[in-house]
């Protein structure tokens, strides 16, 4: 992608009267991180990159955004905000206009055409990170590190994130301004980690999962990061009912992740963003992308293709599946 | 104090013979990820930087019983801390922040089970050889071979474990064991010189702390807390795996008649963590929340105990899924001071 | 197994069909299993799937939802909403690893005092087969 192109329609956009700001990704402050960042002025727009390194999910801050009660007098702040989207993150907006989450005219989509993503822990594993800030390039099929000067082939199957390999809208589907040229979406591979689970029966499943769902510490960060968990009065943190107690063991943590991927049932992009942040690894990917498997097969559903559409779970029809009705 | 040598090879017998159940890093999903029981399978210490859930949910479980109690009863029970714990393999870090933490739950009103469980562990720390990316234990007042807190702290020497006592605790422990260990000389006391210099080298970052806990306040509306706290999800991994954060929450569960109270861990990154019953509150954004964060561990609680709560794990730092940096956020706060 | 299992089962019906299917069953003395304990909701598109998952944290064995056959809903469509979302949640706790013969969804009429006995006959002896369900309890640990 060209970083010029990119910053230039970035300062013009920010440019306009109407926009809030622009959220975008950074440099990080060390290794191989990337941050977000909210860009309110021109001049800030040279710090914009886009990169194999970034793997956040910008659209999640649509609707992370906190509105605490204004002052009497103040009007709230109704301009517009533009952000930059991958193919996958694209999806996730077009999800949430299916929702009526967000409203059209307050966003402007800039879309990146994404050749794929790396897994930080398959890059580190392999290159371990360096004090200094380094950065990653595509490079045909393959990537390129920068580092000290040097020039590192890194090849893609390496360190590929998984979410990528299973990708197949690799350019944004809802965009008002796309950068770049459109990539061709290449071969998926199978989705193993979920066939592997399918392939064993109730009780070996259960003991896969008793692991996995014994080591949630409920920092709640794959709920937070989540772009389409963005209910205003989350069950998690409800009282009464309490739905899912706050203690944390392995009963309330299985109700805790049933409940959490269900919700996301038939609304999940698979952008991954679970997976990464989680900080014991539970690989929540495999929940979701189980179900979006069994939503798409059975059903013919696939969310966040068309903002027009229905959402999931709130249509029907009238032949849908019911095989397992007594 | 003594000084004492154990080769590797014996490290079974060695945990083995100990009198206490024996904690140690586990490695799940290839990493390991926090402190657990020996299983007896171990031949040695794993590998690691250090865990990524601190040692600190030993001493200060996530979710722990106050007390039980039933509908139609008036008595209450609480639960037995009895069970001896030695934690070996903890870093000097994660064992600072425990005494750094126990000022705090001595402070006011003694929190019995925090001490209890304090009391039962001993800590056999580990020496860092090689500290991570983000440690900068050295600009909070630790070190890689710091020993506050530890009962006994081990240098990693290849083929063998150097063994030094500091506490009254650690001589006991060591007591059991005597037979597996032998004298310690002067060459390797020198030895162990070296690889703390040399590890002390390896800290890459740093934070100016001079000033901060003074001019935290000044900065109350400082515009810095907007711009560093923009991109935070309000996700508690920060807290969660701070080895010194310390705040809990109190909630009842009912079934049928019976009942417990318990307290889990709290973190003030969250939303409802200062949400008054009336609906108000009074860090209604992540700006007030990221501030508050700061400002507790370097600000507040200096004014308290003259420590800083922070003990330069990188924790924060290495599992942040937005990269909010608490270095990079005090060298704001030091250029805005 | 033991063999004098009892199993615990919740059932969700909705008022207008199921429940009243169940009524038609009792006054018409048809002898069905005890194990099953009711709770009557308006519909079946009722049946939040967190009430399914609460009830097997709270000691439930097993969980049955029934309601009206598809196009004779009371609210029109309610039921067919239920069949989505349960059909999902179904896959999905089969998937984490609880044995699918422990929840199970219906359709039963006002009229069919017969098949609400064949439905609970049914549940209770894949519930029973499945055993005590343990794992999942919430009063299990640490208290």
């Amino acid at each position: 992608m060209d970083l010029e192109q990119l910053r230039k329609t970035a300062a013009e956009v920010v440019a306009k009267d109407d926009v809030k700001y622009l959220i975008g990704w950074k440099k990080g402050t060390y290794g191989y991180r990337v941050s977000p960042v909210f860009i309110e002025n021109e001049a800030d727009t040279e710090d914009l990159i886009f990169s194999p390194l970034c793997t956040a999910n910008l659209v999640t801050y649509l609707t992370l955004v906190e509105k605490p009660p204004l002052p009497r007098g103040q009007k709230p702040d109704t301009r517009k905000v533009a952000l930059m989207v991958k193919g996958c993150d694209s999806r996730a907006v077009a999800q949430i206009l299916v929702e009526k989450g967000i409203e059209r005219e307050q966003i402007i989509v800039i879309g990146c055409p994404c050749p794929g993503v790396i897994d930080v822990n398959l890059l580190v594993a392999k290159y371990p990170e360096v004090a200094e800030n380094t950065e990653l390039k595509w490079s045909g099929e393959d990537f390129v590190l920068i580092r000290g000067g040097e020039e590192i082939p890194v090849k893609r199957e390496e360190v590929l994130a998984e979410k990528c390999r299973l990708c197949r809208y690799p350019n944004p589907v809802v965009s008002d301004i796309m950068i770049g040229e459109p990539v061709k979406p290449w071969q998926t591979e199978e989705d193993t980690g979920v066939s592997e689970l399918e392939g064993k029966n109730v009780a070996e499943r259960w003991e896969y999962w008793e692991e996995q769902f014994a080591r949630c510490i409920r920092c709640y960060s794959c709920r937070n990061v989540c772009p389409l968990c963005y209910c205003e009065d989350c069950i998690l943190d409800r009282l009464n009912p309490t739905w899912i107690n706050r203690a944390v063991n392995f009963s309330e943590n299985t109700a805790f992740h049933i409940a959490r991927a269900f919700h996301l049932a038939g609304r999940c992009v698979e952008c991954g963003e679970c997976e990464r942040v989680c900080p014991v690894k539970i690989p929540l990917g495999r929940l979701n992308r189980k179900l979006a498997r069994e939503v798409r097969d059975n059903y013919g559903f696939e969310p966040g293709l068309d903002p027009d559409g229905k959402p999931f779970q709130a249509s029907y029809k009238p032949d849908d599946p019911e095989d397992f009705i007594l | 104090m003594s000084a004492m040598l154990l080769n590797k090879d014996k490290w079974p017998e060695f945990v083995g013979k100990l009198s206490g159940k024996v904690w140690v890093p586990k490695v799940e999903e290839g990493e390991a990820i926090r402190f657990g029981p020996l299983s007896g399978e171990e031949s040695k210490l794993p590998e690691y930087c250090n865990t990524r859930v601190p040692p600190k949910e030993i001493v200060f479980p996530e979710t722990e019983t106050l007390y039980c109690f039933q509908a139609d009863e008036h008595e209450m029970t609480a639960p037995e801390i009895d069970e001896r714990k030695i934690i070996i393999g903890i870093r000097p870090c994660d064992a600072r922040a425990m005494k750094i933490v126990e000022k705090l739950f001595r402070w006011d009103v003694d929190d019995p089970y925090y001490l209890k469980h304090r009391e039962l562990v001993t800590l056999v720390g580990l020496a860092c050889n090689a500290p991570g990316l983000n440690c900068f234990c050295t600009s909070v007042g630790g070190g890689p071979a710091s020993t506050e807190g530890l009962d006994i702290i081990m240098f990693d020497l290849e083929d063998r474990y150097l063994l030094e006592t500091i506490t009254e605790k650690g001589e006991a422990l060591l007591k059991e064991v005597e037979g597996l260990l032998e004298e310690a000389g002067q060459d390797v006391l020198a030895q162990k010189e070296k690889l703390i210099e040399a590890a002390e080298n390896k800290i890459s970052r740093s934070v100016d702390t001079e000033g901060i806990a003074e001019g935290l306040p000044g900065l109350w509306e400082d515009p810095l807390w907007k711009r560093v706290s923009a991109s935070c999800l309000g996700c508690g991994t920060c807290t969660y795996l701070c080895p010194t954060c310390h705040c809990f929450d109190i909630q009842d569960e009912t079934e049928g008649f019976e009942a417990r109270r318990y307290r889990t861990w709290d973190s003030c990154m969250f939303e409802e963590y200062t949400r008054h019953a009336s609906g108000h509150n009074p860090r209604p954004t992540r700006r007030e929340r990221t501030r508050n964060r700061i400002n507790h561990k370097y600000s507040y609680y200096v004014d308290k105990f003259d420590l800083i709560a922070c003990v330069g794990c990188g924790r924060c730092i290495n599992y942040c899924p937005v990269n909010i940096d608490i270095v990079e956020i005090l060298r704001q706060v030091k250029e805005a001071l | 197994m033991s063999e004098d299992f009892e199993p615990n089962i919740v059932a969700f019906l909705c008022n207008w069909c199921s429940y009243a299917g169940a009524d038609l069953a009792g006054t018409s003395r048809i002898h069905y299993p005890a194990n099953i304990k009711v709770i009557r909701v308006m519909c079946s598109g009722r049946v939040n799937p967190l009430y399914v998952m609460n009830a097997l944290q709270q000691g439930a064995d097993g969980v049955l939802v029934s309601g009206c056959h598809p196009g004779d809903c009371h609210y029109m469509e309610g039921n067919y909403y239920a069949r989505r979302r349960l059909g999902i949640f179904k896959d999905l706790l089969e998937f984490v690893g609880v044995d699918p013969r422990r929840f199970h969804m219906s359709w039963v009429s006002a009229s069919e005092g017969h098949k609400w006995k064949e439905v609970v006959e049914k549940t209770v002896e894949d519930v029973r087969a499945a055993g005590p369900f343990e794992g999942f309890r919430r009063r299990q640990i640490d208290w």
